[in-house]
């Protein structure tokens, strides 16, 4: 992949995850967030999963599908431990165990960061981006990771854009994961003024 | 008397957090909706004054729901509240009769001041 194209993705995950984690402060009351240089790459399907942190650790997942005129995959990542403060500091409930209403927090939280990512990407562009109702995983990654592609026609390789964010103070922190169509992905390009990406 | 309100959103935390948030201004939350068809039937069954109205649900969509119940109910008093705040999405749920458009996350304010403003 040439660098101008890691480039502009890089730039994309910039501005979708400040979004998402500004609404994850607002849900917070306020708790302030920073990003971790995102990175992009491009990768065989099968290596994606160890890219997004290893197969073996647990991790709570929120996903969607996403259509319109811009289709492809998103995720939201988080440890289990960082997942078990969120439903805390969501619900007030003390539990180590994610129980009904802790998921349903969980789930929506993801939904609002993905779908504020994408609102984000949608009012540059002026493309649509609907995401689908979220599902939600609590496994290890490399399930998780099924999950996420279940019923996706991935066949070789996979453009991942990766950002990861932390709360300060606080072990808090998560990926942001956007695989978008390659072709709807070049149309995301045009519309910022770049024809030949990819 | 208390003004009625039908809460639909697919999500239980949602319809705890937007519940407590109403019942603490002074509004009765009669009803709690997990989809557009559920969103529907109750409507149907409750006749809320107000409406609050996810769009991303299962089943049926919050769209989908506002024609269907502003054509039980052309006065119907429906207030969207979801995260989907992409433009084409507001055009779509407002000219199916939504009154108003609160994008996720909002404050308890900003929700309150739709109330008042639309049940008025």
């Amino acid at each position: 992949m040439n660098e101008q194209k890691l480039d502009f993705l890089r730039e994309l995950a910039v501005i979708g995850t400040g979004h998402a984690t500004i609404a994850l402060s607002q849900m917070l009351q306020g708790r302030m967030f920073k990003l971790v240089v995102p990175d992009a790459q491009m990768l065989p399907f099968t290596e994606a999963a160890d890219y997004m942190g290893g197969l073996e650790q647990v991790v709570v997942g929120i996903f969607v599908v996403i259509s319109g005129d811009v289709r492809g995959y998103m995720a939201c990542l988080h440890p289990l431990d960082t997942a078990r403060l969120l439903v805390r500091l969501l619900t007030g409930q003390e539990t180590e165990e994610i129980d009904e209403l802790g998921r349903s927090a969980l789930q929506e939280l993801g939904n609002i960061m993905v779908t504020s990512f994408l609102n984000a990407l949608s009012k540059m562009t002026n493309l649509l981006m609907m995401p689908s109702v979220p599902g939600l995983a609590i496994d290890m990654a490399g399930a998780v990771w099924e999950s996420i592609l279940a019923g996706a026609e991935v066949t070789n390789e996979v453009t991942v854009i990766r950002t990861k964010f932390s709360a300060e103070g606080e072990e808090i922190e998560g990926h942001i994961i956007f695989l978008p169509d390659e072709d709807d992905f070049r149309k995301i390009a045009r519309q910022f003024g770049l024809e030949n990406l990819g | 008397m208390a003004k009625t309100v039908l809460i639909a959103d697919d999500t239980a935390f949602m319809r705890m957090t937007l519940r407590n948030v109403i019942e603490k201004n002074g509004y009765q939350v009669v009803g709690e909706a997990a989809d557009g068809e559920e969103a529907i039937a109750l409507y149907r069954e409750l006749q809320p004054d107000l409406v609050t109205m996810d769009i991303t649900m299962p089943k049926m969509d919050g769209i989908t729901a506002i024609k269907e119940i502003m054509r039980i109910d052309p006065q119907a008093k429906i207030i969207v509240c979801s995260a989907m705040g992409q433009k084409p999405m507001v055009i779509e749920a407002l000219s199916a009769g939504a009154k108003d458009f609160l994008v996720k996350p909002f404050d308890a304010e900003r929700v309150v001041e739709s109330l008042r403003k639309i049940g008025a």
